[in-house]
């Protein structure tokens, strides 16, 4: 009884929407009901982004499952070793991700509607992942705790001895923003860089959205990683937070999405990817998340700088994917966990 | 050393509860003195007392010149110079036999190290358990783990030995063989002793005097025999042994009376009018077959209702005719009679006992 | 129970039981652990011990388990014989607190710990800095002594029901008697009252190391912030993609091995002695006035349940309604946002806590079935060889959680039996985790029926079922509830096996709670946390309730 009263609902709505082509993915997604995003989109952005969807969609829920991009692989791959399907889209922060699961043939070539316009960066040559987002690694300070004018303006600055058991940083082994920051760094400072800030007493957290919290309770006054985008958003709900670019360079990280070749609900993953490359959510990502994306039609809060005034540094995705390993490894070497 | 205890006025509340009141004793050096009555007459109460355990609420004791327990102060239980022997023995279960008994040694300081393991094995000789040394409680039997908890109270060679129901847990072969056993032992070191029991057997066999408890109260103390003979409350009368209890009034200053029975009693100065129980032992009742002679005091018809053959004695139900009065008859066996048999009931003067009636 | 032949049934279940839960994960596991390319091989046990990060964690963890062990009896034991053998005030209350203590996860404690001591923005640093206008911290709970304490203080439950158990059963006779021939307070609790609690202590910290050992959820919370490992957060690591498996079961196997060594010197130590407490009638028990040592004893067991209950529950509720939980709480502060958040925009909140239900009640349920059947044919000798029922429903005691985990997830993620993805494989460890905690409440049960009892209804002409039926099972039913309450309170606070076998559709609470805290979310893990824990008293109080008894069983 309740299907069948769903059911008119929804061909009445079905009715109200002229666009055809959108028509036959809705109701082949309606049938199946659901769609499951492995995402590493910080927890409230993600559950942001499925309600808009859900509102716009009624009939098909989306299921998020936030955790940290290296938790997303594992989750992905300790699954499929059981034989166990049951990610649609999955999306993580660590670009090296998407070459080997190419590699191993576990991605849909699929182009979400309009995403041909994105610049370089953000797609795949063959079509089989592209960027939802970007951010760029920075350090942050609580204003209460350091004045502007004491606070570190560079990489290296984090390295003076007055910091010392005053940082956190996040973890590459959990992170893909971290991890691509870390290579990203050590090409440009050296792995010394790293090692000397091992030696700061740095508290580690896991995710790169924590930092943000860290540093705004005042556990620890100064971040050396975390996406900006976590610091602007604790900032603008009032946190004592500020964000400093450092001159020699931030590293970018865009954050690359996909469907799964075995996606249980293959047809409600297209739908939902297509309306996440929408010019609607990719503005909410710029607006309220304060993310960067490749749509070209995005505006951007005039409180942020533009990726245009930023010196980016980037990452070779298949470089990432090799050395992933190895940059977990030396962290923990460098970290002690 | 010898010691003599005093018990001056002694009251124990729980809340509204009195558990015990104005309890006055006199226990004199070298004597033993059983404190017995029914579960919850408070005569425990009174030992843990003695032993310090708890504080009176009113009341002094005293031990020789060392007043010990009062309502300000309270000489704690190792500092008495007690030992007390526990109803559940309270043998420590991760001591050996030896290590029980030696543990009371260690805190004397007039007993040299040396010393003690010869006089811990000179104890386990006295109560019979060489060669048990190593073994742990867990290991004895119930007899055996008593004597060690006699042993062990013994060895220290207290002032005063204080006994909680020591024997309750034991079979009724052994609690009789014990019984002599705790008389000896007794003998053998003199000690002051207090001995809590329930069983007014035992009492009687163990004790130099018997202090009765009623509900908190010394009913009374003296011999085992002046208790039995002369007991001054029905509640003494009955506890001791097996009693009738015949409910009278006076009629002169030796004579009672329920309606047509006339008895006279052991009494001189019984008011006319006023009410009296009669306490007479079963066995003190004679019987006899053949006509009731008319010449001397107390003799009566009577009907046999029932009789009961227990070895030793008959046990007989007899009702004096006229009277609604049946009395327990413990008669030797010589006398046989069978139910319905008239016979000539005699009750001795002497051995009826004037009681006041019960409050 | 002659005439009742259970013997087959029985024997096939344990068996059945022991392959499932036991034989086949282990066999696994040892199988995986010399496993090479080329056949056998030793190579991951050298690769694993060759590994300095990995022999740096073991340190860690040795030295974590022992400092709890005796941290959780320096609290456990006092407390046991204040509320067993004292007129302490409030020992009502005292024990509700300490079972609160027992109820709660440790991860959840630990959580609240970061917050109340974190060096800088802690609650409890903050208050020291404003009372004492010092800069530096009073507290850190990022090291190791602060995880050493925050795991102690949900550990110490163990000892105090165990040497609150065994205080009930010395007779204060027994201490009484040493006072009667001249021992003092103080060489009394020396010489009689310790050496009679000794093997209650030994096995309470032995209780806690293995707990320690165990434990996953706050050396992760704690330690890795601080950079240091434990073995259990190294085992986890290992899951990372690529995943090393094979070395997570090399490091597994000492770990159980150690255990079970340990649980080997636990039965040497208690030795011959049998520690039966001897006597006639079952002496009674005399509570020692504490006078003018009253209140400082008060104190003192206010100040261990402020640590363990009152301040983290505090601080947790607090952070449940604030903004940023860091800051001053304040009207600007206030707010219902973290429970809408969770509750309705949470999409992981409904299914977890879904899951978790169903977990709690079918484990408990099927559990202390099992538990009180095993218990119940070991205990009544019916059958052949009732002594190994009762050495397999105990052996789990021997696997630490973690290896558990490992063992299952190598055993249930290939044929013939694939359990991985379901909630069937977080059911397996749970039982197996929770059966020797569930057999050993319901054996206590059983031993205090005495069979005479069911033999005066066979005598009296009722068939064996009706005598379980209507005899035995009334008479243990509160036994057997106690024992429904301990596993579902276990299931629960479960976080070191979940953590591995858990898949994005089979998600426990313990795990979204987790998963929280690595993203900083502590807003909505404070409302979880409270959520879970009004639910798991309200089960436990439904119980209590029916049964009319305290389960924790250390009466006044």
């Amino acid at each position: 009884m309740k299907r069948l009263l769903a059911g008119a609902l929804l061909a009445s709505l079905a009715a109200a929407v002229p666009v055809a082509a959108q028509d036959a993915h809705l109701e082949a997604a309606r049938k199946e009901g659901k769609v499951v995003w492995y995402t590493s989109l910080a927890l409230s952005t993600a559950e942001k982004v499925a309600k808009l969807f859900e509102a716009k969609f009624a009939g098909v829920k989306v299921e998020v499952q936030r955790t940290g991009s290296q938790r997303i692989l594992q989750r992905v791959m300790q699954e499929l070793g059981a034989n166990i399907k049951n990610v649609d889209v999955i999306h993580t922060s660590d670009a090296g991700h998407y070459v080997l699961l190419k590699d191993k043939k576990l991605l849909m070539a699929y182009t979400p509607a309009g995403a041909e316009r994105f610049p370089p960066g953000f797609k795949d040559r063959d079509g089989f992942h592209y960027g939802l987002r970007a951010t760029v690694n920075v350090i942050a300070y609580n204003t209460k705790a350091v004045s502007a004018s004491d606070a570190p303006k560079t990489w290296k600055d984090l390295l003076a001895p007055r910091w010392k058991g005053k940082l956190v940083t996040a973890h590459p082994g959990y992170s893909g923003v971290i991890a691509t920051h870390v290579l990203a760094l050590s090409h440009l400072l050296g792995w010394d860089f790293f090692k000397a800030l091992g030696q700061q007493s740095v508290m580690i957290v896991q995710s790169a959205v924590d930092p943000a919290g860290v540093v705004a309770s005042g556990e620890r006054p100064v971040a050396v990683d975390g996406g900006d985008y976590t610091f602007y958003q604790s900032k603008k709900a009032g946190n004592p937070v500020e964000v400093v670019y450092p001159k020699e360079g931030v590293p970018l990280v865009v954050s690359p999405t996909a469907i799964a070749a075995f996606a249980p609900h293959p047809n409600a993953a297209k739908l939902f990817t297509d309306f996440t490359f929408s010019r609607e959510v990719q503005q909410v990502l710029a607006d309220t998340e304060g993310l960067y994306t490749g749509h070209p039609d995005v505006t951007y809060p005039s409180d942020k700088p533009k990726l245009s005034e930023l010196k980016l540094l980037t990452v070779d995705p298949a470089e990432l994917e090799k050395r992933g390993e190895e940059i977990k490894r030396r962290f923990v070497e460098f970290f002690g966990a | 050393m010898k010691a003599d205890v005093r018990l001056v006025g002694l009251g124990k509340r729980y809340g509204a509860v009195g558990a015990v009141e104005g309890f006055s004793l006199d226990v004199a050096a070298g004597e033993l003195v059983s404190l017995l009555g029914p579960s919850g007459c408070g005569k425990t109460t009174t030992l843990r007392l003695v032993a310090g355990f708890i504080t009176p609420d009113d009341g002094e004791i005293w031990v020789g010149d060392r007043r010990l327990s009062s309502r300000d102060a309270v000489v704690p239980p190792e500092r008495r110079r007690m030992a007390m022997i526990f109803q559940s023995y309270a043998l420590w279960p991760h001591l050996t036999v030896a290590q029980n008994v030696a543990y009371g040694l260690r805190f004397k300081s007039d007993v040299p190290r040396s010393d003690r393991d010869r006089r811990v094995a000179e104890m386990l000789r006295v109560v019979q358990l060489a060669g048990l040394e190593h073994r742990y409680p867990g290991e004895l039997s119930g007899g055996q783990q008593q004597r060690v908890a006699v042993a062990r109270a013994l060895v220290v060679e207290p002032d005063i030995l204080l006994l909680d129901e020591p024997l309750s847990n034991l079979d009724a072969n052994l609690r009789e063989e014990m019984r002599f056993e705790i008389r000896r032992l007794h003998e053998a070191f003199g000690i002051t002793t207090l001995y809590v029991t329930h069983d007014q057997a035992e009492a009687m066999v163990i004790s130099d005097r018997v202090a009765v408890l009623e509900r908190g109260r010394l009913a009374q103390v003296g011999r085992a025999e002046d208790l039995f003979r002369r007991p001054r409350s029905r509640f003494v009368a009955e506890f001791i042994g097996k009693t009738n209890i015949i409910d009278a009034v006076a009629t002169g200053p030796d004579t009672v009376a329920r309606a047509a029975l006339r008895l006279r009693v052991d009494a001189k100065d019984l008011t006319a009018g006023a009410p009296v129980l009669v306490s007479v032992r079963p066995h003190e009742i004679e019987l006899s077959t053949g006509p009731v002679p008319r010449t001397p005091d107390n003799a009566f018809a009577g009907v046999v209702r029932r009789a009961s053959y227990v070895g030793t004695a008959v046990d007989y139900q007899v009702t004096l005719a006229g009277t609604d009065v049946t009395l327990r008859v413990t008669a030797p066996v010589t006398v046989r009679l069978a139910a319905g048999d008239t016979v000539a009931v005699r009750l001795d003067p002497a051995a009826c006992v004037a009681l006041p009636p019960a409050p | 129970m002659r005439g009742l032949d259970l013997s087959l049934p029985v024997w096939a279940l344990a068996t059945l039981l022991l392959l499932a839960l036991i034989g086949l994960p282990i066999g696994w596991l040892v199988a995986l652990s010399v496993t090479g390319e080329h056949g056998l091989t030793l190579a991951h046990y050298v690769d694993a011990f060759r590994s300095v990060a990995l022999r740096r964690a073991l340190w860690n963890t040795v030295v974590m388990a022992f400092w709890v062990g005796v941290l959780s009896v320096a609290i456990g034991a006092p407390l046991a014989w204040l509320t067993a053998r004292t007129d302490l005030p409030g020992r009502r209350l005292l024990r509700a607190l300490v079972m609160a203590s027992f109820v709660t996860p440790p991860f959840l404690g630990a959580v609240a710990w970061v917050m109340l001591a974190g060096p800088n923005a802690g609650v409890l640093n903050k208050l020291w800095r404003s009372l004492t206008g010092r800069e530096a911290a009073l507290l850190d709970i990022f090291t190791m002594p602060g995880l050493i304490f925050v795991v102690a203080i949900y550990t110490f439950p163990y000892v105090y029901v165990m040497i609150g158990n065994t205080l009930e059963l010395v007779a204060s006779d027994l201490e009484e008697a040493a006072a009667v021939l001249g021992a003092g307070r103080l060489t009394t609790a020396r010489t009689i009252t310790l050496p009679l609690v000794a093997p209650a202590i030994v096995s309470g910290f032995i209780v806690s190391v293995l707990q320690a050992l165990a434990l996953f959820g706050s050396p992760a919370i704690l330690a890795l912030p601080a950079g240091f490992h434990t073995l259990t957060t190294q085992v986890w690591g290992m899951f990372q993609y690529p995943p090393r498996i094979e070395t997570a079961a090399a490091v597994s196997l000492p770990l159980l091995v150690a255990t079970a060594l340990l649980l080997m010197l636990q039965r040497r130590l208690l030795g011959r002695r049998g520690y039966a407490v001897v006597g006639g009638k079952g002496g009674t028990r005399r509570r020692l006035a504490l006078r003018a040592w009253r209140y400082p004893a008060l104190l003192g067991c206010f100040v261990v349940m402020a640590c363990a209950v009152l301040l983290p529950y505090g601080v947790l509720a607090r952070t449940a309604f604030s903004r940023a939980w860091a800051q001053p709480l304040t009207w600007d502060n206030l707010t219902l946002r973290n429970w809408t958040f969770t509750f309705f925009e949470y999409s992981a909140t409904r299914s977890a806590i879904v899951n978790t239900l169903e977990l709690g009640l079918l484990t408990a349920s099927v559990g202390a079935g099992l538990a009180a059947l095993l218990a119940y044919v070991a205990r009544r000798r019916t059958i052949v060889g009732h002594q190994l029922v009762g050495f397999v429903a105990l052996a789990p005691i021997a696997i630490p959680g973690v290896v558990l985990a490992v063992a299952l997830f190598i055993a249930y993620t290939r044929p013939p039996l694939i359990l991985y993805g379901t909630l069937w494989i977080l059911f397996v460890a749970y039982v197996t985790k929770e059966m020797p905690v569930g057999y050993a409440q319901c054996d206590a049960t059983f031993r205090t029926i005495p069979a005479e009892l069911e033999e005066a209804g066979r005598i009296l002409g009722a068939r064996p079922l009706r005598v379980l039926g209507e005899i035995t099972a009334p008479l243990a039913r509160s036994g057997i509830i106690a024992a429904w309450c301990f596993i579902f309170i276990g299931v629960i606070r479960e976080l070191s096996a979940s953590i591995i076998l858990f898949t994005a559709s089979t998600k426990v609470m313990s795990v979204v709670i987790f998963d929280l805290k690595e993203e900083g979310q502590f807003g909505a893990i404070a409302v979880l946390g409270l959520f879970m824990i009004v639910m798991t008293f309200g089960v436990v109080l439904l119980m209590e309730r029916v049964l009319g008894r305290d389960f924790l069983g250390v009466r006044e």
